[in-house]
Parts: C-alpha cells; structure tokens; sequence
C-alpha cells in the first residue's frame, strides 16, 4: 500500500523497481492508516484467516536500508520484522511475535477528540493539494500537525507540499530534536527480539570511501 | 457543495444554513457519508443509531421537494469531528464504528482498486493470512 498524496505519478518508479509479487495499491488520502490507526511509514499488520488483526507495528521495514544525502546516511529498520513474519505464516498462532489481546489493545486504542479533528483536518489538506489549492492546502496541513504532533504521517506528507528537499531536511531537523531534547523515538519499538535503528535520528556523516580515504591521510 | 468521507470525495446538493450548519439529502447520504437512513435509526454497516425522538423533527426536515437530515447536528451526537473550508466538508472517523471492530481485534474492512485496475477488498481475504504493509516515497 503505497500511501502518497502523489499517487501513481510518485509511487511508481518504487513499484516497477522492486516488481512485486503481492497486491500493490495506491492510498493517496491515507485511509488505511487513518482506519488501523498508524500515524508512520513503514506500518504492518498481521490479519489472520478469521479477518483477526495478531499484529500491528510501525516502522518495520523489511530488512535494514540507508538513504544516502550528501555526505551524510541514515540507517533505518533491521531484518527482524522479516523474519518474524515468516515465523507467523509458518507457524500462525503459535508463532511468540503474535500478540496478546492486552498489548494489541494498547496498540489499537481509541484516538481523542483532537486527533479526530486532525484527520479531518488532513484530508481536507489532501483535497485542496489535489485540486491544486495550496494556500488552502498548506494551512489545513498546518492545522493537523499542530492538533495531532505525533502523528508523523501527517507532518511528512505535508511538508512534500513544499517539496522533497523541504521534506528532507524537516525530518531531519525534527528527528534531530528528538534525540537531543527528548526519550521519545521515530518509531514505538516493536519488541521483536534484534530491533534497531528506531530512533532515525543518528545521521552518519563523512561517509563515502572518497571522505574516508581523505580523513585517513589527515590523521597521519 | 463537496463531502469529504470514507476516502471518497462526493458532490452533494447545496443546503447550509446561516449558522454553518451542513444538512444533506436523505438520498444523497449513504453515497457522501456512509449512513443510511431505516426504521431503527441512522446506520452504518452494522452499527445502528436510533436519533433522538425529541430532535426528530428539527432534524429531519423538508425542503426544495427534498428530505435533508441536519447533519452535523447528528455528528455533534455521534462524536464524528468535521471541518469545513467554503463549500467542502471534511468527515473524520465515526469513532463508535471503528472502536467497535478495534476493541475484539477484528481488522477494518476496506474497498481499494489495485494497480491492475482490479478491485481488492480485505474481507474477500478471509482464509488467507494477510500481511498489510504501508510504505511511501518520503
């Protein structure tokens, strides 16, 4: 499911790259975040055959990857999400990672009022950038990420509204700030037994081997 | 006058009072709101709402030839958030329909087109194991 107020236009070069096997979608108003109540990307759930959701988790990426910028990566996710999806289509009900009623409970809690009228809010953002009002566009995003803060989803989407290079360097700012100024991280932690990578806030610089090589002759 | 609901934007025909207040076309409702008039009350799926008797009147009205049913008012009950900028209104989550399927787990149905142009519906997987998984490109 590929949730991006861009649609087709901006999903499918990811698409036609990885040529998948599976269902592909496009959810350019984000409705099945705003129905299984994940407010990042990447987002999961485990729907068992009786239409039973055992998991829902954000931020499980299917193996660890690094987005390169400038002199500069970042490394997000590890391989355990991966794996402990196999483990569940092997081995269903008895597979450790499915989740007790209590701790899915806590993950599918209802939202307040605030967060409500946030995604309300969103949406209406979302008509306006499709129908190319961007005065209008830009406040209501303003408006939903100042109702629901946490809610990663509608401030990412929404600074794409001033484009990528924009969206880049808020997130790093805004993760940046996380990890200097609070114990909050990027994602919740899934629990799931080899997990990292869940504060994205660690940015790795001096990076390519051309920098690398350069640093080495300094030291010497 | 456009509805924003469930994914789906819908035009509607235009009835807002002085005071904002949005009223919608009974015939108009399920296709830009979801909710469906019956004898019990307003309904959604399986979720039914008896609307109050004293409020009846004042919030099922005749106008234009047409029956409209005040609903924002209706919303204020339900807990259902909106927000409107000129003629288009935002509907936000209806709160007891999706806490009803979240509280025992049951994941929430959804009707999405594929890249195929095929439709996917998620209770058309019953049987299989799922794994639903969102990703962007920012």
């Amino acid at each position: 499911m590929a949730q991006d107020s861009g649609g087709p236009k901006a999903v499918d070069k990811w698409f036609d790259r990885a040529s998948p096997t599976y269902r592909c979608v496009v959810d350019p108003t984000h409705e099945i975040s705003s129905l299984f109540g994940w407010v990042n990307v990447p987002s999961a759930a485990w729907i068992d055959e009786d239409g039973q959701i055992v998991r829902s988790n954000e931020g499980v990426y299917p193996a660890e990857t690094t987005v390169g910028f400038g002199l500069g990566k970042v490394r997000m996710g590890d391989d355990s999400f991966a794996e402990a999806t196999r483990d569940w289509i092997e081995r269903g009900a008895d597979s450790e990672h499915v989740l007790s009623s209590t701790e899915l409970a806590e993950r599918l809690k209802p939202v307040d009022d605030d967060k409500r009228l946030a995604e309300a809010t969103f949406k209406l953002a979302l008509h306006f950038e499709a129908t190319g009002d961007s005065e209008r566009a830009l406040k209501h995003f303003a408006a939903a990420q100042e109702l629901a803060p946490d809610n990663w989803n509608y401030q990412r989407q929404g600074w794409t509204h001033k484009g990528t290079t924009y969206a880049t360097l808020q997130i790093l700012r805004r993760t940046s700030d996380l990890r200097k100024h609070t114990d909050k991280s990027f994602y919740d932690p899934t629990g799931l037994p080899g997990e990292n990578h869940r504060r994205f806030t660690e940015p790795e610089w001096l990076w390519t081997p051309a920098v690398q090589r350069l640093k080495r002759l300094l030291r010497r | 006058m456009i509805i924003l609901a469930n994914g789906k934007t819908n035009e509607v025909a235009q009835r807002t009072d002085a005071d904002g207040t949005l009223w919608v076309r009974l015939g108009e409702l399920p296709a830009a709101t979801g909710w469906q008039m019956k004898p019990q009350g307003a309904c959604l799926g399986e979720l039914c709402v008896p609307l109050p008797e004293s409020k009846r009147g004042e919030w099922i009205a005749d106008a234009d030839d047409w029956v409209w049913l005040n609903y924002s008012e209706f919303a204020d009950m339900i807990g259902q958030k909106y927000v409107r900028d000129g003629d288009v209104w935002s509907l936000g989550s209806v709160p007891a329909a999706r806490q009803v399927g979240l509280e025992c787990g049951v994941a929430p149905d959804f009707e999405v087109t594929d890249r195929n142009g095929d439709t996917l519906r998620l209770s058309d997987l019953r049987g299989h194991k799922v794994v639903l998984f969102t990703w962007s490109s920012w």
